[in-house]
This record gives C-alpha cells, sequence and structure tokens, in this order.
C-alpha cells in the first residue's frame, strides 16, 4: 500500500490533532478536578497519541540491527546525547527490571498486533473520522508499524485498568517528571538522523508544534493519591473538608467564616456573585487566604490569563527567594496577580500537624490588585539567559517583592498576558508592540506562542536589560467614584443619607454602564484625584456633580426600595419560622444547665420555671448525667410543677400500661411466629419437594417434609401421640429433646404439638387438630378448613373481636387486668428458676387449664356479651390463643422481665427451638398454675382471639421490627448486649398501640438515643410517644416533611440567595431531597451519639425559646457550616448527597448547634427590624 | 470528532428491607463486607469505575431505603436511571413475592422511554444461608416471565456472583444508554449490539 504525500500529509495532521485534542482533554480535567490521576484515563490517551506521533515514520535502521522500531527503543538510543531522555530511560529499566511481567507494553506493540487487526484498522483509515473519534473515550492504543504505509489501530486489548498504567511507560514516565518536552525536542532538532524524511517528527511545522503542545501537560502536578476505584470519582468529603480548611483561615476550621446574614446584606447590594470577591474590606481580608487557594484556578468568577509555577519572589524577612505559583486572573473589571508559596500548593495531602508552619507562608503569598500598580519595572541580566525579574510599583511608590521568572521567555509571556488582561480598560504604557528596541523580544511572544522553540530563545541575548512600563487605567476612576460614594450611602441608613458625599467624588461623566456596587475595594480619595489629573479631562464639574447627584438619589432610592421588599419577603415567608419574642442569651458565665441550676430551678423537688429552664437547655445544653432526669421534662413526659410523688404515681402508672400493652402484643408475637414457622416449614418442604403444592393442606405432608430429615419424623409421632392422651407426659418430655436439640424447624413441630394437644383435649379428632390451628391463627387466604365447624368458627371470632374491642378502646382493660399483669410478671420472674424439674406438672397443665378453670371466666363473658356462642368452639378458640401466649411467655418472658429489673436474659439469638423446647415452657405453664390462675393467661382478659388481618398486619411490623432492630447501631457499646431487646420491646409496643401508622423504617433510630439515656423500657416508651407526636409527621404519612422542603426552600432563596442559583442550575436539587434523613430522624444519624443528645435536648428546647422549627435552622446551619466548599466545588445533588453522607457523624455538632441559634436570632432581628 | 458520550451509569438498586441492598452495593464496590450497616434512611450512592466493552464507565449506584413507605421519594432519585437492580432475599419469601411491585413501581416513578426493553437485572442474595426458601426455578420462571430478565444468585456476604452480576448490569445500562441516544456516531454497531444481545440475554441467566 502506497500512500501519496497528500495522504501522509493528511494522516499527519490528523495524528496531530488527536494529540490536540488529548492535551485539551487532559488540560479540560486538571482545572476542573484541581488534579490529575496518574492513571487517569485521558492521560493514557495522550500517551496513545504521543506515541503514534513518534512511531510514525521511526526509521528502524537507525535503533541498531537488533533493535525492534519501538519508541522504547528510541529513548534508550537517545539516552546517551540527551540527559533528559537518560533520566527517564533509566526510570524505565528500573521498573522493568523490578518486575519483569511488566514490560513497557509500547515496546511489544509493534510486533504483538494481530494481523487481523492491521488490517481492519487500515480498513477504517478510510472513514476520515475513524481515527479520532474512537480514540474518545475508552483508553486507545495508537501503534503506528514501521513502514511507509502506516496504520493506526484501536486496540481492544486494554481491558483492566493496571495494564492500562503500563501501556507507554516511557512516555507517562517522562510526562510525570515533565521531561517529555524536552525529549520531544530533543526528537525534533535530531530528527534526521531517527526518522524518515517525511515523518511527522521530521516534519518542520509538526514536530515543533508537537513538542509545544506537550508543553502545558508538562506543567501538570499528577498524583496517585487514590486508589485506582476512585481516581476518576470526585475527592471524598474529607479531603473537600480539609482542603478547604486548608485554604480557608485556619482557626475558624471549617466553619462558615461569613453566616448567612451577611449573605442576606449581599442579596440586597449585589445580583452578581461577584459579590463574593468583597466589597466590603473586612471580607475581602478574612478570605484572602482562601481566595489563594481556591481562586488559583480558572472559574466562573476569574479567568486565569497566565500561571507559571516556579515563579522565585523575595518576600520580606526572607534571605532566599521562594518558588512558588504565580497566576494572573482576570475578575470582570480587575486583574490580579497572585502567588503562592509552593509549601501551600500542595498542602492538602500532608497531615495537619503541619498547618502551624503554614501559617507564615501565607504571610508571605502574594495578592495584587493591578488597579493599584502603577509601573511595572522589568530587569534581566545581560548575556545569559537567566529568565527576568519583574517588580511591580504601587501608587503609594512601594515596591512589591520581586518576581523571578525562570527561563524560557516567562517574563515576556507573562507581560503579554498582563496586557491583554488591562485591556479595554486599561494598558501597558509605552505599550509592548511599539518597543522598537525591544521589538524582537516583546513580538515572539505573540507571534511564536505556537511555536516554542529554545533555539529561539536562546539568540536573544543582545537585547536591552532594563524596561519600566506604566499602567494606565483609562475609565476606571470614575467608577470608582461612584461606587465609592454609593457604597457610603447605602451602608448608612437611607434617612440619613448624605448627599454630599457625592461633592467630593468625580469628575467626568457618568453615563457609562450600570454601577456594580461592590466590585471594586474601597479607593482612598489620593488615587483618585491623582488619576484625574493624569486624564486631564476637561469636563465641567458642576454638571458632573449634578449628575452624580441624581443618579446617587435614585440609586439609594432603588436600594431601599429592594430592601424593604426583600424585608416584606422574609417577613411573609419566614416570619412563621420563628418566635417574636426574642429570648435573652446566656450571661457569659452561664454553663447551659449544671446540675447547681437544676437543683436551684428543683424547689422540693417541683420544677416550676420552664422559661427558665428551657433558656438554660436551648443555650447551654444539658450536663450529660443529668439528661436521665432532665429529659422527661424537655420531652412533656413530666409536667412543670408536678411534685416527685405525682411523678412517682405517673411512671407506675405508665409502667403498668406498657406491661399491659407489651403482654398483648406478646401474645400476637407468639402466634405470628408460630405461623412464621409453619410457613416456613411449607416452604422448606415445598421446595425440597420441588415446588409440590398440592400435600400442604394435609397435616402428614406438611410435617413429614419439615426439614426432611429424622426429626420430623419425630414431631409428627408426637402429634399423633398426642391424639392419645394417657401419653401426654412421655410426648412433652420427647418434643423437648427434639425441639432442643434441633432448631426451627423441630421448634415449629414442637409447637403444633403442644397446641395440638391442648385443642385435642377439647376436641380429639387428629385431622381437626390441624384445622383448628391453622384457623386459630390466620389462614393467609387459602383455607386450609374443609371441616363444617369452620364456618362456626369464624363467626365466633367474630364476636370475640366485638368483646375484646372494647377493653381495648377503653386504653385501661377492666378489672381482670391488672391482677393479670401481676400474674404475668411474676410468671416472667420464675423463668430463672423455672426448670426442667417442673416439667411434669407443667406438662399436665395446659391440660388442665384449658379444659377445666380458664374456660370459665371466658366462657362468662363471651355469655354475657353474645349469648349466642356454642361453649365447646367457644372454648376451643380461647384455649387456642391461650397456648400461643403461653408459648410468647415462653419465648418472651424473659425479654419481658429485663424491663423489670430482671437481667437473667437470654440472648437473642436462641434458637426458637431452644427455647420453645428448653426449660421455657416448664416454667410457663408452671407460673399458670399459680393460684391467680383465674386470670393467668394476658390474653385472656383480652379475648385473646385476634383478626388474620390483625395478625397479618402487626405480623409483618414485627418483622420488619425485628430486621430493623438488629441492625440499629450494634457498634454501639450500649446496643452491644441484649438491650437491643428493649429497643424491640418498645418500638413493637408503639406500633401495636399505632397500628394503623405501623413501623417504618427510622423510629428504631429514634427510640435508641432515649433507651440510651433513660435505660428503661417503659420511660422510654413514654417519651418516644410524645417525641413521635412531632416526628410521625415527617414519616411518609405525614405531610410535615414537604413542609420542611419547603421551609428549607425559602429560607435559602431569602438568606443565601447565592446557594439557592447553585442548587437551582446545578441540577436543580432545590426539592432538599438531600436533607431527608436529618429531618426524619433529627440529625440522630448525621451525628455521634453523645452529639445527638446535645441536639436533640436543644431542639426540644428550642420550640419554647426560639422556634418551633429549630431542626431547620439546624439544617441550614449545617449547609452553611459547608457553604464555601459546596460552591466552590459547585456540586449538584448527587456531589451534595455524597458529601453528607461521607460527612455523617463527623460534623462539629457544638459548632453547628451555635450557628442554628444565631441563625434564628437573626432572623428574629431582621423580622423585628433591629 | 465524536462528542464525547454521557460515561455516567445510573443503577438503582431496589427490593425488600434487608435483603442486603447496601451489602450488595458495598460488597461490588469496596469489595468488603460488614455486618454493621444500618436500616437505609432516604438514600445513598457509591461510584464505581469500570471498563465495560472497552469503555471506561463510571458507575453510579444508587442503594435507597427498602420500605415500601418511602418509595414516594424516588422519583428524585430513580430519574434517569440506566439499569434498575432488583434484589430480593432467597430465604425471604415475601421479598421475592415483592419484586412484581417494585419492578412495576420502578417503572411508574423513573418512566423510562421504553418500559418494555427497559434492563433490569434480579439478583436473588444471600444463597450463602443454608434456610434457603425461593427456589432457583422459581425465580428464574419469574425472571422468564418478565422479558428475560438477567438473574443471579448472590452472596454480598462470601462475594459470590457479586462482581458478575454487577458487569451484566453495567453492559445492560451501557446498552440502553447506547439505545437511548438517538444521535449516534456509529449507528451500525447499535444495530449490531442490540441484535447480539437480545437473544444473548437468556445466556446470562445461567446459574
Amino acid at each position: 500500500m502506497v500512500q501519496t504525500t497528500a495522504d501522509t500529509m493528511d494522516f499527519k495532521e490528523r495524528l496531530i490533532a488527536s494529540v490536540k485534542k488529548e492535551v485539551k482533554q487532559l488540560m479540560e480535567e486538571a482545572v476542573t478536578k484541581k488534579y490529575v490521576h496518574e492513571e487517569s484515563s485521558s492521560v493514557t490517551s495522550l500517551c496513545g497519541a504521543v506515541e503514534a506521533c513518534l512511531s510514525q515514520g521511526l526509521r528502524r535502521r537507525a535503533l541498531g540491527l537488533f533493535k525492534t522500531s519501538s519508541t522504547t527503543a528510541l529513548l534508550h538510543k537517545i539516552a546517551k546525547s540527551c540527559p533528559e531522555a537518560e533520566h527517564i530511560s533509566k526510570l524505565v529499566q528500573e521498573i522493568e527490571a523490578s518486575d519483569p511481567s511488566k514490560r513497557s507494553s509500547s515496546s511489544s506493540d509493534s510486533f504483538q498486533r494481530p494481523p487481523m487487526l492491521k488490517k481492519s484498522s487500515s480498513h477504517s483509515m478510510s472513514g476520515s473520522q475513524q481515527v479520532a473519534a474512537s480514540s474518545s473515550s475508552a483508553s486507545v492504543s495508537v501503534s503506528a508499524s514501521a513502514s511507509a504505509s502506516v496504520s493506526v489501530s484501536v486496540s481492544a486489548s486494554n481491558s483492566s485498568m493496571s495494564l492500562a498504567s503500563l501501556k507507554y511507560l516511557w512516555i507517562r514516565l517522562a510526562l510525570y517528571e515533565k521531561r517529555l518536552t524536552k525529549i520531544i525536542e530533543y526528537l525534533v532538532s535530531n530528527a534526521s538522523s531517527f526518522y524518515e524524511r517525511d515523518s511527522l517528527v521530521a516534519d518542520p511545522d509538526y514536530g515543533s508544534i508537537l513538542s509545544s503542545l506537550l508543553v502545558g501537560p508538562c506543567a501538570l502536578e499528577f498524583t496517585r493519591a487514590k486508589t485506582a476505584d476512585h481516581y476518576w470519582t470526585d475527592p471524598h468529603a474529607d479531603e473537600l473538608v480539609q482542603r478547604h480548611r486548608i485554604s480557608s483561615c485556619r482557626r475558624s476550621s471549617s466553619t462558615c467564616s461569613r453566616p448567612a446574614i451577611i449573605n442576606f446584606k449581599r442579596s440586597l447590594n449585589t445580583s452578581s456573585d461577584e459579590a463574593s470577591s468583597g466589597s466590603f474590606k473586612s471580607i475581602a481580608s478574612a478570605s484572602v487566604a482562601k481566595d489563594y487557594v481556591e481562586s488559583l484556578h480558572q472559574n466562573a468568577k476569574a479567568t486565569l490569563l497566565y500561571g507559571k509555577n516556579n515563579v522565585q519572589v523575595l518576600p520580606k524577612n526572607v534571605a532566599e527567594p521562594m518558588p512558588g505559583y504565580l497566576s494572573l486572573h482576570q475578575h470582570i473589571q480587575t486583574l490580579t496577580i497572585k502567588w503562592t508559596p509552593n509549601q501551600l500548593m500542595n498542602g492538602y495531602n500532608e497531615a495537619e500537624e503541619e498547618d502551624i508552619d503554614k501559617d507564615a507562608f501565607w504571610a508571605y503569598a502574594l495578592n495584587i490588585n493591578v488597579d493599584e500598580i502603577v509601573y511595572v519595572h522589568c530587569h534581566q541580566s545581560r548575556g545569559e539567559d537567566s529568565g527576568g525579574t519583574v517588580i511591580l510599583v504601587g501608587q503609594d511608590g512601594v515596591q512589591r517583592p520581586p518576581i523571578h521568572f525562570p527561563e524560557g521567555g516567562h517574563m515576556q509571556q507573562f507581560l503579554s498576558c498582563l496586557e491583554t488582561g488591562l485591556l479595554p480598560h486599561g494598558q501597558l504604557d509605552p505599550p509592548l508592540w511599539s518597543q522598537r528596541g525591544i521589538g524582537k523580544m516583546f513580538l515572539w511572544p505573540r507571534s511564536m506562542r505556537r511555536r516554542i522553540l529554545p533555539s529561539v530563545m536562546e539568540s536573544v541575548d543582545e537585547t536591552p536589560i532594563d524596561y519600566v512600563f506604566r499602567i494606565v487605567s483609562k475609565s476606571r476612576h470614575e467608577e470608582f467614584a461612584a461606587t465609592h460614594s454609593i457604597l457610603d450611602f447605602v451602608r448608612s441608613t437611607p434617612r440619613r443619607a448624605q448627599l454630599s458625599s457625592c461633592s467630593t467624588t468625580g469628575s467626568s461623566d457618568c453615563s457609562n454602564k450600570s454601577l456594580s456596587i461592590d466590585q471594586f475595594p474601597l479607593e482612598s480619595p489620593l488615587l483618585l484625584h491623582h488619576q484625574q489629573q493624569m486624564l486631564q479631562q476637561s469636563t465641567s464639574i458642576e454638571m458632573v456633580c449634578s449628575t452624580m447627584r441624581r443618579q446617587i438619589i435614585s440609586r439609594a432610592f432603588y436600594g431601599w426600595l429592594a430592601y424593604c421588599r426583600h424585608l416584606s419577603t422574609v417577613r411573609t415567608h419566614l416570619s412563621g419560622l420563628v418566635h417574636g419574642r426574642i429570648t435573652p442569651e446566656m450571661k457569659a458565665d452561664e454553663e447551659g444547665l449544671t446540675r447547681e441550676r437544676w437543683e436551684l430551678l428543683n424547689v422540693d423537688g417541683v420544677l416550676e420555671n420552664a422559661t427558665e429552664f428551657y433558656r438554660l437547655v436551648y443555650f447551654g445544653g444539658v450536663q450529660p448525667e443529668m439528661r436521665q432526669e432532665v429529659w422527661p421534662y424537655l420531652l412533656g413526659h413530666y409536667a412543670f410543677g408536678s411534685t416527685p410523688e405525682e411523678r412517682k404515681k405517673q411512671d407506675e402508672t405508665c409502667k403498668h400500661y406498657y406491661e399491659t400493652t407489651m403482654s398483648e402484643w406478646l401474645a400476637v408475637d407468639a402466634i405470628v411466629q408460630q405461623r412464621e414457622k409453619e410457613k416456613t416449614a411449607r416452604a422448606v418442604a415445598k421446595l425440597s419437594s420441588g415446588s409440590n403444592s398440592g400435600n400442604e393442606r394435609t397435616v402428614r405432608a406438611v410435617d413429614l417434609d419439615l426439614g426432611g430429615g429424622e426429626l420430623e419424623n419425630e414431631v409428627f409421632e408426637d402429634i399423633s401421640d398426642i391424639s392419645d392422651p394417657g401419653d401426654l407426659e412421655f410426648d412433652e418430655q420427647q418434643q423437648q429433646e427434639g425441639g432442643g436439640g434441633a432448631g426451627g424447624a423441630g421448634g415449629a413441630g414442637g409447637l403444633v404439638t403442644s397446641l395440638s394437644g391442648m385443642h385435642l383435649s377439647v376436641k380429639p379428632i387428629p385431622r381437626s387438630m390441624k384445622t383448628s390451628t391453622d384457623s386459630g391463627h390466620v389462614d393467609e387466604g387459602e383455607s386450609f378448613n374443609e371441616l363444617d365447624e369452620d364456618l362456626d368458627q369464624e363467626q365466633d371470632r367474630e364476636r370475640e373481636r366485638e368483646k375484646q374491642a372494647k377493653p381495648e378502646e377503653q386504653g385501661t382493660p377492666p378489672n381482670p387486668e391488672p391482677s393479670c399483669s401481676t400474674s404475668t410478671a411474676s410468671s416472667y420472674e420464675t423463668v430463672g428458676m423455672g426448670g426442667a424439674q417442673t416439667t411434669t406438672r407443667s406438662v399436665l397443665s395446659p391440660e388442665y387449664l384449658s379444659a377445666d378453670e380458664l374456660q370459665l371466666p371466658e366462657d362468662e363473658e363471651a355469655s354475657a356479651a353474645s349469648g349466642a356462642a356454642k361453649p365447646h368452639q367457644q372454648a376451643a378458640s380461647v384455649i387456642i390463643t391461650k397456648a400461643s401466649v403461653d408459648i410468647a411467655n415462653w419465648e418472651r418472658g424473659p425479654r419481658a422481665s429485663g424491663g423489670q429489673g430482671d437481667h437473667q436474659m437470654s440472648p437473642l439469638e436462641e434458637s426458637p427451638g431452644e427455647t420453645a423446647g428448653g426449660a421455657g415452657p416448664g416454667s410457663n405453664l408452671d407460673a399458670l398454675q399459680e393460684p391467680k390462675s383465674a386470670c393467668a393467661s394476658p390474653a385472656s382478659s383480652n379475648g385473646g382471639v385476634y383478626s388474620s388481618e390483625l395478625l397479618e398486619q402487626f405480623g409483618l411490623n414485627l418483622h420488619r421490627i425485628e430486621k430493623d432492630v438488629q441492625r440499629c447501631d450494634r457498634n454501639y457499646w450500649y446496643f452491644a448486649n441484649e438491650n437491643l431487646d428493649k429497643l424491640r420491646n418498645v418500638i413493637s409496643t408503639y406500633v401495636w398501640e399505632h397500628l394503623d401508622v405501623g413501623y417504618m423504617q427510622g423510629m428504631c433510630d429514634l427510640v435508641a438515643p432515649l433507651l440510651v439515656i433513660f435505660d428503661d423500657e417503659s420511660l422510654s416508651y413514654s417519651c418516644f410517644c410524645k417525641l413521635m407526636e412531632r416526628m410521625i409527621e415527617n414519616f411518609p404519612s405525614g405531610g410535615a416533611m414537604d413542609m420542611h422542603f419547603a421551609n428549607m426552600r425559602s429560607l435559602i432563596q431569602i438568606l443565601d440567595s447565592e446557594m439557592y442559583d447553585l442548587m437551582d442550575s446545578n441540577g436543580d436539587y432545590t426539592h432538599f431531597y438531600f436533607c431527608y434523613r436529618w429531618f426524619l430522624l433529627d440529625f440522630k444519624r448525621e451525628l455521634v451519639y453523645d452529639d445527638v443528645f446535645a441536639t436533640w435536648e436543644v431542639i426540644w428546647a428550642a420550640k419554647h425559646i426560639a422556634s418551633g422549627h429549630f431542626v431547620l435552622f439546624l439544617a441550614l446551619a449545617l449547609l452553611e457550616t459547608y457553604r464555601d466548599i459546596i460552591l466552590s466545588n459547585s456540586m449538584d445533588f448527587t456531589d451534595v448527597i455524597k458529601f453528607f453522607n461521607e460527612m455523617a457523624e463527623r460534623h462539629n455538632a457544638q459548632a453547628v448547634l451555635q450557628l442554628a441559634r444565631s441563625l434564628v436570632l437573626q432572623l428574629q432581628m431582621i423580622i423585628e427590624n433591629k | 470528532m465524536a462528542s464525547r458520550k454521557k460515561s455516567l451509569l445510573k443503577v438503582i438498586i431496589l427490593g425488600d428491607s434487608s435483603v442486603g441492598k447496601t451489602s450488595l452495593m458495598n460488597q461490588y464496590v469496596n469489595k468488603r463486607f460488614s455486618n454493621q450497616y444500618k436500616a437505609t434512611i432516604g438514600a445513598d450512592f457509591c461510584t464505581k469505575e469500570v471498563v465495560v466493552n472497552d469503555r471506561v464507565v463510571t458507575m453510579q449506584i444508587w442503594d435507597t431505603a427498602g420500605q415500601e413507605r418511602f418509595q414516594s421519594l424516588g422519583v428524585a432519585f430513580y430519574r434517569g436511571a440506566d439499569c434498575c437492580v432488583l434484589v430480593y432475599d432467597v430465604t425471604a419469601p415475601n421479598s421475592f413475592k415483592n419484586l412484581d411491585s417494585w419492578r412495576d413501581e420502578f417503572l411508574i416513578q423513573a418512566s423510562p422511554r421504553d418500559p418494555e426493553h427497559f434492563p433490569f437485572v434480579v439478583l436473588g442474595n444471600k444463597v450463602d444461608l443454608d434456610n434457603r426458601q425461593v427456589s432457583t426455578r422459581r425465580a428464574q420462571q419469574w425472571c422468564q416471565s418478565k422479558n428475560d430478565i438477567p438473574y443471579y444468585e448472590t452472596s454480598a456476604k462470601e462475594g459470590i456472583n457479586v462482581e458478575l452480576a454487577f458487569q451484566t448490569i453495567a453492559k445492560n445500562a451501557l446498552e440502553q444508554e447506547a439505545e437511548a441516544d438517538v444521535v449516534n456516531d456509529f449507528p451500525d454497531q447499535i444495530i449490531l449490539n442490540s441484535q447480539n444481545n437480545r437473544p444473548g440475554n437468556p445466556d446470562n441467566c445461567q446459574c
């Protein structure tokens, strides 16, 4: 395949174009991400493109007889004569030697390329766009063959990232070492010995273009600080915060240096975000340090005109010149020269301990506003090219520290950029262009910028040495003047506007563009005067004054109008969020609610002064060890003014109520668990028998299939044996052995057994045994009942429900309840000592209970209520429930006893089978035999039969609670042990009482801190109920969340318009969904436990002191704390979510609280117009 | 020149609570299993760089709250998804039954352009546990009935099949994205892909 010259040119053109594109890509990445990872795909792509250029037209013979034609070989070859190449060559050899497998892939590329690929790729060449297009995103390897026929192939070999990093090893290394340009320059100048005449490198134009293209990438800093998994993704929140901390004033740490209200004021004065460059000198100086790092990059506010690293500056009081990064930034109307010592440039990788040392460097950094500069002195030493020195002289005649540029024409470039930047409002005098004497020197940065050739530079040695330029500002001063006066004007109260101020200012016409108030720092009148003289305009001062006066008045008026409008907006939208009355802050010596204050407030155990109490808590929090006493007041559990006796009584009532409620749901829990087990057994059976669903209905099939082992047989035998009452004793024991030994399935079997056993006593038909068991629980849609009595039972259950509904509605159950609950308690207490020795008795007990005694009260009640119920059926259903309750007590008894101070709790993980089959049943049944057996079972007093919907619903809730409790804060010390059970109890009780609401994820997180503080189930429960009065609205069933979001929107929009603009423009996340978890859990997941306590009590107290919506201000404070990070990284929705998720539990809670309080206060002040 | 295509794939993980969504995500992204995860409130996401069809793409994996009550929040998170991962727990039949509603809910909330062919992937998680209750066959049947959804049985704890599953997820998401790209530089490529992969889908569910 012979290519014409035109083809070759075309191809070279495309090679260069692809390099250009990759350079652009890489530089963009560097600018937007502020760092480039070594393994970034854009680096790989660039290396690929460079490799393609370098290998095109490479002369094989030049490299020696046995050498490959690769560029790596070329590198080694030129290493002898080129020091840069030598250095890189050494590095490459070191790496290859250290790991032979990691041979530079570029050295083998041209050989290992399969012929197929070659063909297809040369074909693809005909599609003209193909080359560059395909190199766009994936890592691309561009290789070229040695012959004249050149083909660019897209190799698909690169599948793993680690491989990618080894591609183009030497080019990579040269890039990282910043020597690639030099090497290529060397190659270009020596092209004749290595390249064909028509190759790209040998081409007079393309060769130099290639080397100059790489100047930019060679100036970049590459990092390998992050893992390969993360290099593409955005920096971790930690890094963002740390970066910010370094760039901002260190003492203020990460907290916001400018509270929102300043933004509020600013939003009055300005419409553009240019405001942050600061009209108020104090703000500007406070954020100078921050600007240094933040603004060194191209961003929305400023255009980066020039940047050069390793520019040396000799700051005051320093002996040695320090290298640093010099940059020239163009803001809308100002030009800034910045120089930052190298020590500060790569600060965020270092440990925080070194931060202190860095403070010193901040003092050295330069931030020069070009407006303040009058003269620019340039010095060059004659003969040798040692760069140049620029000294800036301010209008006050003071010299700024000399800036020494390294060699390579950087000073000239800088001056040329400076001149460009000054336009259109200013210029260098004399202009660079008209400088005849130095024309050559200053011409080349413009005309030759694309082709930086060192040889040219070296030849410029007889140019004049020193030059002085004056910076002339054309129309600056009048704007300054106007700005100045209006600024004064606006800052003072509108009514007291000093019109006289305008007479001191400016001279010329004010017709030029609309004035922006805070774009310029305040200037001294001296300068104005000075510049005025320089311009020598002959405008009538009187006329100007009158124009100025008019304009100033009108602007002032509009400013005032805007202020009024803003205030009215604030009042309309935000006044509902805070209390109108401002509570005085704490005195300096007060520190929240301490023990002394608490005792002072508590007169004879009666807390009367609620306001003072809330005030102390709001401003200072509660001393940690007192929270247990104080929180019930905060949550409204104890009333103010209650006596200790009243509180004690209240606690007892609560405890009693809690226990009663708990016993109710425990009963249901047992049924649910049983059903669960049956279901599990069925599912397992189904699974093991290959989804054979037909057998589900028969007891035998199910039980036989239980797990598919010997155990089932045993259980089955149990059941069949139980049908013979005489063998009960033996069976029960056997069952215990089986159940205790074999876990879940055995437990299920055991339960079935005992239930059916009891049922049998009433109705000993083996077939109906299963039926009634199922119907006594819930028949989950599919009916197992084929017997006639099913209908009757259904009716019965309906009646039972009616009966039972009454006591439930009344809240406190009727007379049987108290004694019943005590008996429950006593039954719990016996758990510890109750054991195997009671087995015999207990085995018999269900029989007695169901057959004789227990039936009686139920019967009476039933007949009293409905009258028509058939005794035997009623008994059947009641007994079933009772049995389940008993089972519940076997399993839940130990947990329940935990609430009563009994610490003999069984671990949660204990297998149900063990509990059911082990010591549990004995002791519990034993308990049932106690004297109060008339109402021995709690459920019996409630009627004890539950509708299937209820069971279904509560079962589902329990299931969810269980899952979430298991996962709730298990790494927090308090929940490391059985305390998780308490959590489960409290939530289950709550859900039982609020079944309409049901359990919702997040409730666990709300109970947990209460439980940690109180370490008491019933108190936690009561307080949780109080807490939920407010919180329930946040859950999906309520409407508070949307309200929070809407309020947040208003708050941000009005108080921090800059942030709002960002949120609105950047993918619009003004829905504030990223705050969801904050509001749902009152920041519980955002903070560590101690901070949660502190935050919660402030939220509770705030309701009475400052704002019922304190959470909004907390959220706002959290946002404002990281405001600058969010803004400077212009985060979008995902960034913000990620940031705050990563920041969870690492916030400075006290700072955030303080900021939130001050935000409330500031809003109150605005509304009060103070 | 070809414009650089969006190289971000948005993947949503849905499924009942405690089926292991967070664990799967973290196992895939961080190669770690922890038993310390709490119930997810709101939403979180992780990103991971993957190479699919020789393209380096960033996968943004969204982990959501499992309780169906919180679905109302979904709109904000589901929007613009390229693939939806439905997870169930092989030891919890209900979590399998709910896959239907999760899928429907997603299609309603995310309202993708072509709901019929929107890529889903089903993961049956926790296969390391021995009290399995949903059979592979049943799951596969369901997947086949829903337009041949690829199905994998995974264990976030042991890291079984996680990598493989997410590779498929990334691949399918990328195809979805490619199809969504109306203007494309290589139109023939799309046709090639779609031909290749529709019949190829059943191959994906060999478990």
